[in-house]
């Protein structure tokens, strides 16, 4: 085997090893099921406060005692129609004569819940008055008082309309569907990368407080040291993600066989329905998807560990990471926005821009049938690889050896 | 150039900012030959081993090891124990010799078999499985020095081997590297310890103030400096008639003569006193030690050097 990627692979071994024969790696592979009960525990939380928000809102209609039944019989049938997109809760009170301004005011201070939205007057000219201009709380208060107007004049009379709903099959995917399942993978990918692609900056921290870079820099070229680890660290995340998936396949096969009647039903839909999701297919959006992610973490991972190995102690590592967290998130940001919209300008740029490309463009195996585009695109991103490795492996040489000059830049000066 | 010249340097130059760390040095090292880089601390000793290594590149000169002007692609060749030492605190022993082994392109586990042999053979044998972090400094020191020759290079480069270790284990390293020798290797190390340099080299360089200083053997640096004497005539004999039969700087301090003269100049000393009359009740010539070489030599170029060492059998034979 050739010098260069013998030493490679010792560097890369030892780096693999001395992060996974750790307990410490026990931790950092649970460190997901950590990151999803704390999800959980936040998003229970902030579902339970929109709820009660939900719950203590109403909207109040003060009108003459006549009106009453009819508000409310209008209010139920409404409410019927308008399904998971109702209105507050409806409190409709007798006044003998309008209230005026004060009295309308004293219904919006009243404790306990929130008012909306008031209706005073007559139904065929009532006055709204709303917490929040043209919200839908004073729109429905209006639609109650022309319905109610409307069957309380003409009763059975009135005209009447009655739909039939039906479901719409599933013969195509949604453009929704792709376009989610596309921030999806821009999200996994994300997520991963900065779980994985980051550990590379505290990585050389250890060689220089060991004072082992002497040995490695007189024993290897420091290009094999810096690509070992690179590949040492690609290793563990390959580790974590299998491990990963190999626990989700296992879940998923263990709920497939508990499962019976409605909820086996419900997973055989929504199983058909994501069946046809990704626009070039499943098992080409997986595997394309898997090696954006191995040109994401060698990219991100490849100008973290040039950074890094200008750090000389913990304290410049921390400060070097804050940038670099910036970094990932503008990349996830851009991704994103482009997996929203596809075949923009902003998506386009998203998939040319080395950093971003690999999420933008596993969104668009998402969104988009053409599989050629992204044969290209690895091209494009392995050169940028190629590009990024290349000088981030000097600014690690000039980085690593104090005293040393950066050849390129001494070059220039000459 | 010959073919058992393995290291080969020609006026190195090495420049950091504004200070010259290393100027002009010059120096080759025969195969199969000890040979001593000397110098005060921050002489750049180092500095020169890291250029002839390939670690750090010249700013003027030429280096070759092997014949070859490009370091990199001997370096399968090359053991090298650097001046900062560093190993894995959380590796085992064996492991550690086996890694550096397997960068120079020793298979793993022939590294780990032939670490824990030496470890044996340099008296480490208990602590043959036990992680880096568990040993006391020189004996990290020994095992790492075990790394860097695992793989049984042809060239062994050493810098400052001995400071750090106990003399129990500065003597197992001196055997070390002559049995190193004997197995056919060339090794370069640097020291600032007289002691070992006198025992060990084949040829020396002394630098200091980045420049080299000296080149040759222990005797050729011996030989900068004159014998030193001291006399001690018959009781009686006429101080003027001593006086004048010695050199002029001769000083009588009590009843002896202390003076210096050249190697060459011994034997007609020795017909002058004993044909003089005066007698000789007490002689002793010593020849002078490689430390008070250093040490002249270095005060040439730096007048205000007092000598240093940590080597307590050199200080008192400095002293």
């Amino acid at each position: 085997m050739n010098a260069f990627l013998r030493t490679m692979f010792v560097i890369a071994r030892r780096d693999f090893l001395s992060i996974v024969a750790t307990p410490t790696f026990l931790l950092f592979l649970l460190a997901p099921l950590f990151m999803l009960a704390m999800g959980l525990v936040g998003g229970a939380g902030a579902a339970g406060l929109a709820d009660a928000n939900r719950a203590t809102g109403r909207i109040v209609v003060l009108t003459a005692e006549d009106n009453v039944a009819i508000l409310r019989d209008t209010d139920v049938q409404l409410r019927s129609a308008t399904g998971r997109f109702a209105a507050p809760m409806l409190e409709v009170r007798s006044v003998a004569e309008a209230p005026d301004a004060a009295a309308i005011r004293a219904v919006f201070a009243e404790s306990g819940s929130d008012t909306l939205a008031v209706m005073a007057g007559p139904l065929g000219n009532p006055a709204i008055w709303e917490r929040e201009r043209g919200a839908l709380p004073g729109r429905y208060l209006a639609l109650l008082a022309q319905q109610a107007l409307t069957a309380r004049d003409l009763g059975a009379n009135a005209p009447r309309s009655i739909a039939t709903f039906a479901q719409l099959g599933t013969s195509g995917p949604s453009n929704a569907l792709r376009q989610t399942l596309g921030f999806g993978a821009v999200f996994v990918l994300f997520f991963l990368t900065l779980l994985l692609a980051g550990q590379t900056v505290s990585s050389l921290a250890e060689e220089k407080s060991n004072k082992v870079i002497e040995i490695l820099a007189a024993a290897a070229p420091l290009e094999a040291v810096f690509i070992g680890k690179l590949i040492g660290f690609l290793g563990v995340a390959l580790l974590f993600i299998s491990f990963w998936v190999g626990l989700a396949a296992v879940a998923a096969l263990v709920a497939a066989g508990t499962m019976a009647g409605p909820a086996a039903a419900n997973a055989n839909a929504a199983a058909a329905l994501l069946a046809a999701a990704p626009a070039t297919g499943w098992g080409f959006f997986i595997g394309i998807g898997f090696a954006y992610f191995v040109l994401a973490f060698l990219l991100l991972g490849a100008i973290f560990l040039g950074v890094g190995s200008q750090a000389a102690t913990v304290r410049e590592i921390q400060m070097l990471s804050l940038p670099i967290t910036i970094f990932q998130v503008g990349m996830f940001g851009l991704a994103s926005a482009a997996s929203s919209t596809p075949g923009s300008p902003l998506a386009r740029f998203a998939e040319a821009f080395p950093f971003s490309s690999p999420f933008a463009m596993a969104a668009r195996a998402a969104t988009d049938p053409d599989r050629t585009i992204h044969f290209a695109a690895l091209g494009w991103q392995a050169l940028w690889l190629t590009i990024v490795v290349w000088l981030a492996a000097r600014l690690f040489r000039s980085g690593v050896l104090s005293g040393r000059n950066w050849s390129l830049w001494r070059r220039a000066r000459r | 150039m010959p073919q058992d010249i393995v290291v080969e340097a020609d006026s190195l130059i090495k420049i950091y900012g504004d200070h010259v760390a290393v100027n002009g040095v010059s120096l080759a090292v025969a195969q199969g030959s000890i040979y001593g880089v000397l110098g005060p601390n921050g002489a750049g000793k180092t500095t020169t081993l890291r250029m002839l290594l390939g670690i750090i590149d010249p700013d003027g000169g030429t280096r070759r090891l092997f014949g070859n002007p490009r370091p990199a692609s001997v370096r399968a060749r090359i053991g090298y124990l650097p001046e900062e030492r560093g190993l894995y605190p959380g590796m085992k022993t064996t492991e550690a010799i086996a890694f550096m082994g397997a960068l120079r392109g020793l298979d793993w586990a022939e590294g780990r078999r032939r670490g824990a042999a030496m470890m044996e053979e340099l008296g480490l044998a208990r602590v043959i499985d036990s992680k880096i972090r568990k040993l006391s400094k020189g004996m990290a020191q020994m095992v790492q020095l075990i790394g860097a020759i695992v793989h049984q290079p042809e060239l062994i480069v050493l810098d400052e081997p001995f400071s750090g270790l106990d003399p129990v284990n500065q003597e197992r390293l001196e055997a070390l590297v002559h049995r190193e020798r004997a197995r056919g290797a060339t090794v370069l190390f640097s020291t600032h310890v007289m002691a070992h340099a006198e025992r060990l080299c084949d040829r020396l360089a002394i630098i200091a103030r980045s420049e080299r200083r000296f080149e040759g053997t222990v005797d050729d640096a011996r030989a900068l400096l004159p014998m030193q004497v001291r006399y001690t005539p018959r009781a009686g004999a006429d101080p003027a008639a001593v006086a004048a039969m010695l050199p002029a700087d001769a000083q009588p301090v009590h009843d002896q003569w202390r003076f210096a003269i050249a190697a060459d100049a011994v034997e007609p000393l020795l017909v002058r006193l004993t044909g003089s009359g005066l007698g000789v009740a007490g002689l002793a010539i010593a020849r002078p030690a490689l430390h008070d070489a250093f040490v002249h030599i270095v005060r040439q170029c730096e007048p205000d050097y007092v000598g240093e060492t940590d080597d307590p059998a050199a200080a008192e034979e400095a002293a």
